[in-house]
């Protein structure tokens, strides 16, 4: 065996052996499922939401649906989902017998609640059961209960937070999480809600309301239902982008403790979302797709990757991009142009295709000896012709001195 | 015997295809004697669209279920594919044929308006047809003589294994049904014959003589043409080929009737006999590959002297050669060692060193090796007569034949309208 590297951090003063913890979802929904996860080396479960005995749940199959090219298959994945058909009272048992079988790991529940009393309630019996945590789904894309029944809770400022209060004022001591949605007018205004709340910390964010697709021949949506469908909760690669906004909007502009959460499927994810701001990171798609197993691959990434980069704990790298992130108006004007390296380059003549039939017209291309050359005066600089060579022979330099700026490397 | 399957399923296909770079100005296109628009049919592929896919392809190529099957890849696109500078060539052949085993001929190819110009094409094999469907397209009338199957060499000297009986067959009835106006099963020898009745006419016979040893001994029985036991295989006629056959030959004929008579009877002894080395072989590599596996000895760096026998073979005295100089064709050339003949007993001999033109159109202008003399357009020594393919080039690859009958049919267009592009 090989000497291993402290990934460990505390997170709400929960200390957390790394950071990755199982987020609340199929994989976290039966007891074997999420001992398991334990077992395999996650830090912690967040158990899938649950609410009180009254409020029915009739779960809908097929549930899940995915797309993305070929070779990879997922690169989106749907689910109508609905909370857990286990109520507050089978959950309570559960968070008391992980906390026994694994004392060191966190171990969490996630509630929705109806009523003032409903959530309440289910806050006091997770506190019995001695939960670590308790995280409050305030974004279900399948909609939230009570009296915007339907809508996102964390859509409506004003229900965040009177419902962050109530939940907070149950809960006293024990931290609370709200988990919001992205798809909001203003997400620095629900994170500011949440905190006026009182909340510990927000898990930014939920998957996201979509539609993964309609069958051409049948006009049937997906995940088909006898032919009919429902708007699916997209996770997975394809919403990492979304999610990362969402959090450096949050941490640029409210002082809250936010856990990541939507579309982190490996190590080098889990250190962006930490960049921009989130304490820890939450994964779902990742083990339900390739199994509890990636957590071995994301502990031994981050803990090279903290060994190479000189840095003592994950939470060194928390927020470390946020200074660079400015609004459009900040940035500086530069005057650069492309940068073709003829030496690496192979000659596919895709850059000469994107600038010319959707750039600047500012490459030429020379037919017989493969050769992409930069008009300078016509080049702007705007990098598409990067973005599409296959072999990463394109850079952006200043036009006016030898500097080089050097654009994230494509992984 | 058994087609050698290599036929790509969807999952292969798709994910090759996802490899291709889509490549601007593609090298691939360029090096295709068709001009086929690899990186857009392949793009079609990957969107799924394997029926415009199709389309891309047979817009610029009549025979592409043929091609499909037997293009020497390696010697044409795969040879220049860029991403071969970032891992390894895009199988494009592959791709090909996945579109054309999973499609139909299009039925939306536009044919212009019928024209009262008539066409004689003479022979029926891939520059034939591929001239018959061209002119059928402008809306002339083609009238193609042949007196065997259409299809030319591919239905005739290529082993089922590599071409199975039912290949190509689709399409060629399909041009033969929509693009050609009549099949008259009449051996043509001279323009003279027919001149009268067509205004132009488009030679495309292919290389109907052979070219045998000049050695002693070609008269005894057990001596045969590779080309006539190839001819036999396809039909499922079994070859009177004994238990110890020698092929003399390294090009791809020679390769593959060693191929064709070993796997006819394993428990025969085929050798394959040729004067130069196993690098200089003119076979194409996938066609070698499959000699060697099949468990074709070869022989190399010997140079047939005599054949002995009584009436029936008995051996082949050859003598040793030794590598030389490089030739034009970038190869090895091979010299005589002196005193060093040695004898191989063998009960059969295949000729495999070649096929030449058949005496004919004597009134056509000829090079030394009797192929017929063209212009830029493919139009020979007499205005109004063309011709295209093998007896112009001598032994060359289909896709180059269909390339010719191509350029032949707009040349006939242009010289009947005078000069007009169609």
């Amino acid at each position: 065996m090989y000497k291993e590297k402290d990934i460990s951090i505390d997170f709400l003063d929960i200390h957390l052996d790394s950071p990755f913890v199982l987020s609340a979802s199929p994989s976290t929904d039966e007891m074997e499922i999420a001992y398991n996860g334990l077992k395999e080396g996650w830090a912690g479960v967040i158990l899938k939401t649950t609410s009180v005995e009254e409020n029915e749940v009739n779960l809908k199959n097929p549930m899940m649906s995915s797309f993305g090219p070929m070779s990879n298959k997922v690169s989106g994945l749907g689910n109508i989902d609905l909370i857990s058909k286990y109520h507050i009272n089978d959950i309570e048992g559960r968070v008391e017998y992980l906390k026994k079988e694994f004392p060191g790991k966190m171990i969490a529940a996630s509630i929705m609640g109806a009523k003032k009393e409903d959530w309440q309630s289910l806050v006091y019996g997770l506190k019995k059961a001695g939960a670590d945590l308790i995280e409050c789904s305030f974004s279900c894309p399948q909609g939230s209960m009570g009296e915007e029944a339907g809508k996102m809770l964390a859509q409506s400022i004003e229900a965040t937070e009177k419902v962050t209060g109530w939940v907070k004022e149950a809960a006293d001591k024990t931290p609370v999480l709200i988990k919001i949605t992205p798809q909001v007018t203003d997400i620095v205004e629900v994170a500011k809600a949440v905190k006026r709340g009182r909340a510990d910390g927000i898990t930014a964010s939920n998957t996201i309301p979509s539609l993964l697709g309609i069958d051409i021949r049948t006009f049937e949506p997906y995940p088909t239902l006898f032919g009919e469908s429902s708007y699916s909760g997209l996770s997975g690669p394809s919403i990492k982008p979304i999610t990362l906004r969402t959090i450096a909007e949050i941490a640029k502009n409210v002082d809250i403790v936010i856990s990541g959460n939507g579309g982190a499927f490996s190590w080098q994810d889990a250190v962006e979302f930490m960049a921009v701001g989130a304490s820890n990171v939450q994964f779902c798609t990742l083990p339900m797709h390739y199994g509890f197993r990636t957590i071995r691959d994301l502990k031994s990434g981050l803990a090279h990757y903290l060994e190479d980069m000189g840095f003592n704990s994950p939470l060194d790298i928390v927020g470390k991009a946020l200074g660079k992130i400015k609004t459009n108006e900040e940035l500086p004007e530069l005057y650069t142009r492309s940068d073709i390296d003829t030496e690496k380059c192979i000659g596919c003549g895709l850059c000469y295709v994107a600038c010319s039939d959707g750039g600047h017209m500012a490459i030429q291309w020379d037919s017989d000896k493969r050769k992409p050359t930069v008009d300078e005066d016509k080049c702007t600089g705007c990098a598409m012709c990067m973005q599409v060579c296959p072999v990463d022979a394109i850079k952006m330099r200043e036009k006016l001195d030898d500097a080089v700026h050097y654009f994230l490397e494509k992984r | 015997m058994e087609e050698t399957d290599k036929a790509l399923n969807r999952a292969e296909a798709l994910l090759e295809a996802e490899r291709c770079l889509y490549c601007f100005d593609a090298p691939c296109e360029k090096a295709c004697p068709a001009n086929v628009p690899i990186p857009e049919f392949i793009h079609s592929i990957m969107t799924n669209n394997l029926q415009g896919a199709r389309e891309i392809i047979e817009i610029v190529h009549p025979l592409i279920e043929t091609c499909g099957k037997l293009c020497p890849e390696e010697s044409f696109c795969q040879s220049v594919c860029v991403r071969a500078k970032i891992d390894s060539s895009i199988k494009i052949r592959e791709l090909h044929r996945y579109v054309t085993d999973n499609t139909d001929p299009s039925k939306n190819l536009n044919i212009s308006s019928k024209r009262k110009v008539k066409i004689a094409i003479i022979g029926g094999g891939p520059a034939g047809i591929s001239c018959a469907r061209e002119l059928g397209r402008f809306g002339f009338e083609t009238v193609i003589f042949e007196k065997k199957e259409l299809g030319g060499v591919p239905m005739q000297q290529v082993s089922i294994s590599r071409f199975p009986e039912n290949a190509g067959k689709k399409e060629i009835r399909f041009i033969h049904d929509n693009f050609v106006t009549e099949v008259r099963d009449k051996k043509i020898i001279s323009v003279k014959e027919i001149d009268d009745q067509f205004d132009a006419i488009f030679i495309a016979t292919g290389l109907q003589g052979e070219i045998d040893l000049g050695i002693k001994g070609m008269n005894l029985k057990g001596v045969y043409f590779a080309t006539e036991l190839l001819k036999l295989t396809r039909a499922f006629i079994k070859t009177p080929v004994g238990k110890r056959a020698g092929v003399i030959g390294g090009g791809n004929v020679a390769v593959e009737v060693a191929t064709v008579l070993k796997q006819e009877n394993n428990e025969r002894d085929v050798e394959l006999i040729y004067r130069r080395g196993l690098k200089e072989l003119k076979a194409f590599k996938d066609e070698i590959d499959e000699a060697v596996n099949a468990g074709v000895t070869m022989q190399f760096l010997a140079i047939p002297v005599e054949i002995r026998g009584k009436n029936s073979v008995e051996g082949i005295v050859v003598k040793r050669a030794r590598l030389s100089k490089i030739d034009a064709s970038g190869r090895r050339t091979f010299e005589e060692i002196p005193n060093s003949e040695f004898f191989i007993p063998l009960d059969t001999i295949i000729i495999a060193i070649g096929q030449k033109p058949a005496d004919q159109f004597v009134e056509l202008e000829k090079n030394g090796k009797g192929l017929i003399k063209v212009d830029d357009d493919l139009m020979t020594s007499v205005k109004g007569v063309f011709a295209g393919g093998d007896i112009v080039r001598g032994a060359s690859t289909i896709v180059e034949s269909v390339a010719d009958g191509k350029k032949a049919a707009l040349s006939i267009a242009n010289y009947l309208n005078g000069g007009r592009n169609v």
